[in-house]
């Protein structure tokens, strides 16, 4: 637990950071290191064509088929991830959530979109709840095993389990960067949850715009 | 000097247009440490002396396996995003990515980017080198409860 407590201080103790100022440097020169250690380049439009995605057929949470296409016709933001975890799933859905309404401010509907890895407990009674307290444009997908695999090879998702809680409930290291899809399902580019919400808006603006 | 965190996370996650381009990747290979992008970009934690090496090494585990990206800190000061690594298709908490948590490493690899964002997908750890900034005995654990005192 104390390590559990340990990552969830990690975890909590940093979202605010990244919608506020953070730091105090103690002087200039540690601060131009940072920004120094920090900037990149220009970007040049190196490559990025990291074959993911693809079509599938898993079930929402009320208990439909649901193909990668979004039935509004929306943009989506696709995370693999499970209910009950509290790592990075409970920094990367609520920041889904903001998005959604960050881009829709934008003009822009998008659909905040979890694939469980964990199937056995995100069952279709608990999956719904407990996205939507999130959102309520949340879908969450789930399917057999084998349902869920293709979707996790087409994505390139691993997961294991790294220990288990008291309970004996499996606590799963597992890929945590958002995919952004378009309204058929497309892969459009990928979306580490380490960014702002603000800067997650803007990208989606920019490929909503192209 | 406030700001700079969020300054310092606009800069890397700067918008182009053109880095939309699809092209293919390059191939590279690159030093430097691996590290906790999390705590890394957020300063929540303290300045990015204190989140790298030895002294942010426990935070730099547990946030891996809780799903924060590894990013590796090049010697140029460049972050690139790990995507994958050797034949572990995740970005974090991965036997290899827990392996090398604080370590200086030398990866071969594709380097990609995207949105204004450096990406690689490792194939290769080349060398590595362990942990090269001792700086524990100057912050102590970053965060301070990563390790605690026993109990007398």
């Amino acid at each position: 637990m104390k390590r559990a407590g340990l990552l969830a201080a990690c975890l909590t103790l940093s979202v605010p950071a990244l919608a506020h100022d953070g730091v105090d440097h103690a002087n200039k020169a540690e601060a131009q290191a940072h920004e120094n250690a920090t900037a990149l380049p220009p970007p040049s439009g190196l490559p990025f064509n990291l074959d993911l995605g693809g079509a599938f057929e898993l079930t929402d949470q009320t208990g439909a088929s649901r193909s990668e296409a979004d039935p509004e016709g929306r943009f989506q933001l696709l995370f693999f991830g499970y209910a009950n975890c509290e790592a990075i799933c409970s920094v990367a859905l609520p920041l889904m959530a903001d998005v959604a309404d960050g881009t829709k401010a934008n003009g822009v509907d998008i659909t905040p979109v979890m694939v469980t890895i964990d199937p056995e407990r995100d069952t279709l009674d608990i999956l719904g709840p407990a996205l939507q307290q999130h959102h309520e444009d949340f879908t969450g997908l789930t399917g057999t095993p084998e349902e869920l695999q293709e979707v996790y090879d087409l994505f390139q998702i691993e997961k294991s389990v790294v220990f288990e809680d008291p309970s004996g409930a499996p606590v799963y290291a597992h890929g945590s960067f958002i995919y952004l899809l378009d309204a058929k399902g497309q892969f459009l580019t990928v979306l580490p949850p380490i960014l702002s919400v603000d800067r997650m808006v803007e990208i989606v603006a920019s490929y909503a715009a192209s | 000097m406030r700001s700079l965190p969020l300054m310092a996370i606009a800069a890397l996650l700067a918008f182009s247009p053109t880095a939309q381009a699809a092209e293919e990747g390059k191939r590279i290979t690159v030093k430097g440490e691996a590290i906790d992008t999390w705590c890394y970009f957020s300063g929540v934690m303290g300045g990015p002396d204190a989140v790298v090496g030895s002294a942010h090494h426990t935070c730099a585990l547990w946030c891996s396996a809780g799903g924060i990206p590894v990013g590796l800190l090049a010697e140029d000061g460049q972050v690139y995003m790990v995507l994958k690594i050797e034949n572990d298709d995740q970005s974090n908490g991965g036997d290899t990515q827990m392996s090398i948590a604080s370590h200086v490493i030398t990866a071969d690899g594709m380097h990609y980017q995207r949105d204004g964002i450096n990406y690689i997908v490792v194939s290769e750890v080349v060398a590595d080198d362990d942990i090269q900034v001792l700086n524990h005995e100057d912050y102590g654990p970053v965060p301070s409860m990563a390790i605690r005192e026993p109990k007398k």
